[in-house]
């Protein structure tokens, strides 16, 4: 993809070179999150004010158009479908790319996925109907193994699921930007060569049992607050069923 | 002819209501992306065919806008549509890949791929706008995530005012359509009338405003400032709405058809105006000190008794300041908004002979204005002019840099503007392929 001679067919000649390639991103976004930790905005942005929000089950939300399906890879490599993966829970759906750096970009979003998370761990009857769908941008650099690496312990945690998903290439990839309407576009470098910088416009979709997708959050809406509201939401009209 | 006819009275001054709206860099939705901060590269005009004008049909026509560009000033494309229908207002889509155009006679709505954004080229056409929806005319154009919001002007049933929103995703479907509010909500009474849209996301708030249906808008101008039960039928509130469910909240009594809505785009703002076109009034909405939101009249636009007719606005980034052009006298007019609840005229210039349409670039630095209206309602004669003019603008004087006559070079009507830029990166599949090209050598 972005990267020449860096594909996941690549020998690997140095386990060492190799073992900071690998973690290099995951410590760069991690550093990102720390950045982003707390009720501190990152710049650019400010805030969504939550107590405008609506409770939950007071609303609607629409059916805004069905979920593509596609094959993506888990962290241990094993193919699955999307279709699979979305069918009977409500989803909130995120693509990211390991070592993203625009703080409004997939720190942000990482920020609120986290705090989802946390949500689910404090309401276990929405963590059982509820989960996180994660899928990198950048089947490239993002392999499986990658991808473990992102997701550490979460990867095992059994009190709420975490998906964390690659594709096994940029054509497996395309058909899922383009059925969730996710835009992203390559950095060039002075030279017109593609750089690793991916731009792209931060959405998280809320994707219901039937694989519909009722809300898709940007920059100017993102709070896990109307997040949890909304797949409460869902979960009251029997969606998450 | 127009101006004979504004001297009948009261009735004309309503008569001439704008019709223009959406335009610039800084009216953008808030969930449109890849806002254009520097030099605009391309400035779409959709434009309105005239009978025996070139081939006399709407277009897309993009220009060269960039200073520094050999192609400055020259028309780079023109995308011409099936007749004439009524062209009208435009909007991008959330991530600014896809230009939606309306047209308010004949329903249709044109969807432009800008992913060459020097040549815009047509991937689709909804034809059912009317049929699906119970609504006519479709106006506004305002990218959510993942999907459009249209307000419309008018009904299917008797052609008047009352309408509504419609909700489609970005593939084009319908997805919901929601009425606008009637009888008494908030203290306020709805008239079912719709016209803009603007949406404050940080406080969940969606302000809409209101105009008129079908019957008054396609009418001969003429003919409609002799019919005094036509002239009843324009908006006279604004409402405020929950974003995420979609309800209205409230209805504010904003009396002489407010129109645009721009709400300031300073970090810590909360604040939104309007122009009403019957009163010449610029009206301010912000919550007060219980926090609940409310309207009032902050200013007034030129000399009311000359019928002065405000018709698009434009507000700086900063929200420092606001364009308004009055379409009567021609005039592009420049406030201070230094203090929203009192907002001061501090600089004129006559900009044309008939000024509807102001974009401003994100910087403040370059201004344009383009002079269609309404096919029926734009000034007869020589005072018909149909052009684009585009000005730079140092904080004291607008001086004129560009003018692109519509007439002389047979394009139609110049009515809304948006902007775009070349692209600056690679889809992932160019570079996935420029990734095969290498591998392979």
């Amino acid at each position: 993809m972005t990267i020449v001679g860096t594909g996941p067919s690549r020998p690997l000649a140095d386990l060492r070179a190799r073992r900071w390639r690998l973690l290099a991103p995951v410590a760069l976004l991690g550093s990102r999150l720390a950045e982003a930790a707390g009720d501190v905005a990152p710049a650019g942005r400010i805030a969504p004010d939550v107590s405008a929000l609506p409770p939950p089950g007071s609303y609607e939300l629409p059916r805004l158009f069905t979920a593509p399906d596609g094959e993506v890879l888990q962290p241990d490599g094993k193919p699955v479908s999307l279709r699979r993966v979305l069918d009977g829970r409500l989803s909130v759906v995120s693509f990211i790319y390991s070592y993203c750096r625009d703080p409004v970009g997939c720190p942000l979003a990482w920020q609120a996925l986290d705090a989802v998370y946390r949500g689910f761990l404090a309401d276990r009857d929405l963590a059982r109907r509820a989960q996180l769908v994660t899928i990198s941008f950048d089947p490239t650099n993002d392999t499986p193994e990658q991808m473990r690496l992102l997701a550490g312990p979460r990867l095992d945690d059994r009190r709420a699921r975490w998906w964390y998903l690659t594709t096994a290439s940029v054509p497996r990839l395309l058909p899922l930007l383009e059925g969730f309407g996710q835009d992203v576009s390559v950095e060039v470098d002075d030279q017109g060569r593609p750089t690793r910088t991916l731009n792209h416009l931060l959405k998280i979709f809320t994707v219901d049992a039937g694989r519909q997708v009722r809300e898709i959050y940007s920059v100017a809406t993102l709070t896990p607050e109307a997040i949890i509201n909304d797949l409460r939401t869902l979960q009251g009209e029997g969606a998450g069923a | 002819m127009v101006r004979s006819l504004l001297c009948a009275g009261a009735l004309a001054v309503a008569a001439l209501l704008p019709a223009g709206a959406i335009a610039d860099e800084t009216c953008n939705s808030p969930y449109t992306t890849k806002l254009i901060k520097g030099q605009e590269d391309f400035l779409h005009v959709w434009t309105l065919g005239i009978k025996g004008m070139g081939d006399g049909n709407d277009k897309l026509v993009t220009i060269d806008v960039n200073p520094a560009s050999p192609g400055y000033g020259k028309v780079t494309s023109q995308v011409s549509l099936p007749g004439r229908g009524e062209a009208h207002h435009t909007g991008f889509t959330d991530d600014r890949r896809y230009l939606w155009a309306g047209r308010l006679d004949d329903n249709l709505i044109f969807i432009f791929d800008l992913v060459d954004p020097e040549k815009p080229k047509l991937i689709k056409t909804i034809d059912d706008f009317a049929a699906k929806t119970g609504f006519v005319g479709p106006h506004t154009f305002y990218a959510l995530p993942g999907r459009m919001l249209v307000q419309a002007l008018s009904n299917t049933k008797d052609h008047g005012g009352r309408t509504g929103l419609v909700l489609y995703n970005n593939q084009g479907d319908v997805v919901q359509t929601y009425d606008m509010p009637v009888g008494a909500l908030g203290g306020g009474t709805g008239d079912g009338y719709g016209y803009d849209i603007g949406i404050n996301p940080g406080k969940n708030v969606m302000l809409t405003s209101s105009f008129t249906g079908w019957n008054n808008y396609m009418m001969d101008l003429g003919k409609l400032v002799k019919d005094p039960e036509a002239m009843k039928y324009f908006g006279n509130t604004m409402a405020i709405w929950d974003v995420k469910s979609m309800k209205p909240t409230k209805v504010f009594d904003v009396p002489g058809a407010p129109l645009e809505i721009r709400w300031s785009l300073k970090d810590g703002d909360n604040w939104a105006v309007t122009a009403t076109a019957l009163t010449s009034k610029i009206w301010l909405v912000k919550q007060d000190a219980k926090g609940e939101w409310q309207a009032k009249d902050v200013a007034t636009i030129g000399d009311p008794s000359k019928i002065p007719l405000p018709v698009d606005i434009s507000i700086s980034a900063d929200g420092k300041g606001l364009w308004v052009n009055t379409f009567m006298d021609g005039t592009t007019r420049y406030f201070d908004m230094s203090n929203p609840e009192a907002p001061k005229e501090v600089y004129s210039k006559v900009t044309g002979k008939q000024v509807n349409m102001v974009s401003q670039s994100w910087d403040g630095k370059r201004v344009y204005i383009t002079s269609s209206l309404l096919a029926n309602w734009d000034k007869k004669g020589d005072d018909d002019e149909q052009v684009l003019r585009v000005y730079d603008w140092d904080g004291k004087e607008l001086v004129e840099k560009l003018e692109v006559d519509f007439r002389a070079l047979a394009l139609g009507r110049a009515h809304h503007m948006k902007f775009s830029a070349r692209p600056s990166g690679k889809t992932l599949a160019e570079a996935a392929g420029l990734t095969r090209v290498a591998a392979a050598r």
